[in-house]
């Protein structure tokens, strides 16, 4: 501050004089430098190597668009625009994965579903090999399908949201509203940090032999009948309790504490305050937070294993028998197929197929829970 | 007001139950699995459940099994968690199900504990799949080799390395060798496949094959590693030279090594994987209805062919109700039956088990019956 021998006029000129690079100078660079790339990438390797050619790319853009920068507009300007690139390109390799993923699955499982639509009509009962052999030579269409994967999915799913969204919000509205910064509070709080860890398979462990021993209770020889729907929906809402807990709790703290005094002046009692202020104000962002925890248990395959078997029929039941759901299906199909060798591509095509539609399932229900929390939410916050 | 809220999300709830419900038919031809009616169809009906844990190799088979004997009891249902073999005898000797389908016969210690479960003569078990190993090879104009197992083994060790070696020329006099070298493909992951083929090495050229009987490859013996059976046949197809190991019924357009018993040169075929069951001796100091087979993978008896696969059936030998052993009884018979091991053999690529042997089973399925 005290320092006098910086001249002021030298300052302003180098802020506004400067020069500036021309308007989309940044996108010029990146096109320029993947056209330089794939010609570098084809001269060095001789093919289409779209790693390589990225790569080069990258480092190409970053390299040019400093360099550039650097001599036009100087230092400070240089470095934004590095930083500038450095989060764009951190974005774009976060979307690759799931782009390519949702490529893949479109490319592989799409056809399959146009092909032979009764995929999605049709059960793995009466499904052998011989049926998978003509198929891939040509002389059948692909029989079997994963009907009963779809309704175990939804049914199983939507029992473990009948018993976990209850007990989520319960507990996130009493630590938000009732606990306060009390002992019982801090271990609830505590507690559903540990159980957000558990490992997907213990939790499908710990319902398994949940069930299994009180169907010894009553049954010493009962313990196989404790593979069936709702053990499954019982391990996936140990899974989910702890997601919709936190969600549900963040959210419940953005409400503003002037809406509770304002109805509390107006004397309304304190559950009317949360069920017709609070959990109202706040419910775009529980369903949210409902959703990604229902995204988040609809694609577990090890707990299901565990505790739903591997259906081949179509089981409406969700207290006897074996169900099978989305991914134990496409783990089964990919893993053990109705006929190994050169017909396994039968049962690949079917997994695609499931994937895909689970990959919809989910979409879908985002879909409504956006729809919901746009219906549900009050008036003003429209 | 509030039923104007809730009512766009309650159509969609109704719209999508709806939709789910109407589109499903029952089964994977979407023709009903009712009784076909056939004459043979003597036996009574039966209902119930049956549950099956134990190894992957047998799905396949399973599937078909399952699928036909649909047609035979339409109101049994069998189910089948290929969890794999050791998880099977485990929960089957835990009474978690009715049957097991396992790579390896009962230690003594489970048949201790098969007597808890299954009353005082223990389970039963019988090999009802049979699964030859070929070992298959990519080089271009030659379709068939002769291998004595001392030289598979020293092709997978990597003491072989060139197709015309004097080793391989010397058992091949009438083929042209090329000069290709040999790339040995074995499987990366743990499998009953590689323990069988490990096991068969060991047994038959002891001399030069020196590791460890397991489902991992040994690690020293160096070779291309490929996942899964498909993942060895497309590595196996895209390499010239290259030699592995596969279920017989993945091998496709594959040459195929004529394996070296006795004085001649067996190529694998149903009939010649099946005779080599028949050519084992039972294990002995085991129990009646116990036909736990020591593989006489060494065999010199002409027509065998000794790689294979063989996986039993564990069954009670007895059961609690009625019920359970008429179904039982009538699913292992069909699994054993002609027709039970030719749908087998069109789906999964298995070797039908020989009619003796199937004598010998149907002799231990009825002795199987209620608890006293």
């Amino acid at each position: 501050m005290s320092n006098t021998t910086v001249k002021p006029e030298q300052g302003s000129k180098l802020s506004l004089r400067a020069g500036k690079l021309p308007k989309g100078a940044t996108w010029m660079v990146a096109i320029g430098s993947i056209i330089v790339a794939i010609v570098l990438g084809m001269l060095m390797t001789g093919g289409f190597n779209i790693p390589l050619i990225a790569l080069l790319a990258g480092v190409l853009n970053f390299i040019v668009l400093y360099a550039w920068s650097r001599t036009v507009e100087g230092k400070r300007k240089a470095t934004d625009r590095v930083a500038t690139t450095l989060v764009t390109s951190s974005f774009v390799i976060a979307l690759i994965p799931l782009i390519s993923l949702l490529w893949m699955t479109l490319v592989r499982g799409g056809p399959v579903i146009l092909e032979s639509p009764t995929v999605l009509s049709r059960t793995m009962e009466g499904m052998k090999g011989i049926y998978d052999q003509d198929y891939v030579a040509g002389e059948g269409e692909l029989l079997g399908g994963f009907y009963h994967s779809i309704i175990g999915t939804v049914l199983i799913t939507l029992a473990a949201c009948i018993i976990s969204i209850p007990i989520g919000v319960f507990t996130a509205i009493y630590l938000v509203e009732y606990a306060g910064r009390n002992t019982l509070g801090k271990a609830i709080t505590f507690l559903v940090d540990v159980m957000t860890g558990i490992p997907s398979i213990v939790a499908g462990l710990f319902a398994f032999a949940l069930f299994g021993t009180f169907l010894t209770l009553v049954d010493p020889g009962g313990i196989g009948s404790a593979k069936m729907g709702i053990s499954a929906a019982v391990a996936l809402s140990v899974l989910m309790v702890p997601i919709v807990v936190r969600n549900t709790e963040e959210i419940l703290r953005l409400v503003p504490m002037d809406l509770r005094e304002a109805t509390y002046a107006l004397g309304v009692p304190k559950w009317k305050t949360i069920v017709r202020i609070v959990l109202p104000t706040a419910i775009s962002g529980i369903l949210s937070g409902i959703t990604i925890a229902i995204a988040r248990v609809i694609g577990e395959t090890a707990p299901i294993m565990v505790t739903a078997g591997f259906a081949r029929n179509l089981n409406w039941d969700l207290f006897g028998g074996w169900m099978s759901t989305l991914p134990t299906f496409i783990y089964d199909s990919q893993m053990r197929p109705t006929s190994p060798g050169v017909a396994a591509a039968a049962s690949s095509d079917r997994a695609w197929a499931a994937a895909l539609v689970l990959i919809v399932l989910v979409m879908v229900l985002n879909l409504i829970a956006r729809l919901l929390a746009k219906y549900l939410a009050p008036k003003g916050a429209r | 007001m509030k039923l104007t809220r809730f009512a766009p999300a309650a159509a969609v709830a109704a719209v999508g139950a709806l939709t789910l419900s109407a589109c499903g038919g029952g089964s994977a031809t979407g023709e009903s699995q009712e009784n076909t009616g056939g004459e043979e169809q003597q036996q009574e009906e039966l209902s119930g459940t049956l549950t099956g844990i134990g190894a992957s190799s047998q799905k396949a088979a399973m599937d078909a099994w399952i699928a036909d004997f649909g047609s035979v009891q339409p109101n049994v249902q069998v189910q089948y968690s290929p969890d794999g073999s050791g998880a099977g005898r485990e929960q089957f000797l835990a009474g978690n199900a009715q049957f097991a389908g396992s790579d390896a016969a009962l230690d003594e210690e489970e048949l201790e504990t098969a007597k808890d479960v299954c009353g005082p003569d223990g389970a039963f078990e019988y090999p009802v799949y049979i699964s030859p190993i070929a070992v298959a090879f990519n080089l271009e104009g030659v379709d068939s080799v002769n291998m004595s197992p001392e030289l598979i083994a020293k092709v997978f060790k990597g003491e072989v390395t060139t197709w015309n070696d004097q080793a391989i020329a010397d058992e091949n006099p009438d083929v042209e060798l090329p000069d290709t070298p040999i790339t040995p493909v074995h499987r990366s992951d743990e499998s009953g496949t590689t323990e069988n083929f490990v096991d068969y090495l060991s047994q038959a050229a002891g001399d030069v094959w020196d590791a460890e009987v397991s489902g991992d490859w040994p690690s020293d013996y160096g070779g291309e590693a490929s996942q899964g059976t498909d993942g060895v046949v497309q590595t196996v197809s895209d390499t010239d030279g290259a030699i592995g190991y596969a279920d017989a019924s993945a091998v496709g357009e594959l040459g195929t090594v004529a394996v070296g018993v006795g004085e001649e040169y067996v190529e694998y075929s149903p009939e010649a994987a099946a005779a080599v069951v028949d050519a084992s001796e039972v294990a002995e100091g085991r129990g009646e209805g116990d036909l736990a087979f020591d593989l006489a993978r060494d065999t010199t008896e002409s027509g065998t062919y000794p790689i294979v696969l063989v996986s039993y059936h564990l069954v009670c030998s007895t059961y609690g109700d009625q019920n359970t052993v008429d179904m039982v009884k009538a699913w292992q018979n069909f699994v054993i039956s002609e027709e039970g091991q030719q749908s087998a053999a069109e789906s999964a690529g298995s070797a039908p088990i020989s009619e003796d042997l199937r004598g010998q089973i149907t002799e231990i399925i009825d002795m199987i019956q209620v608890a006293e």
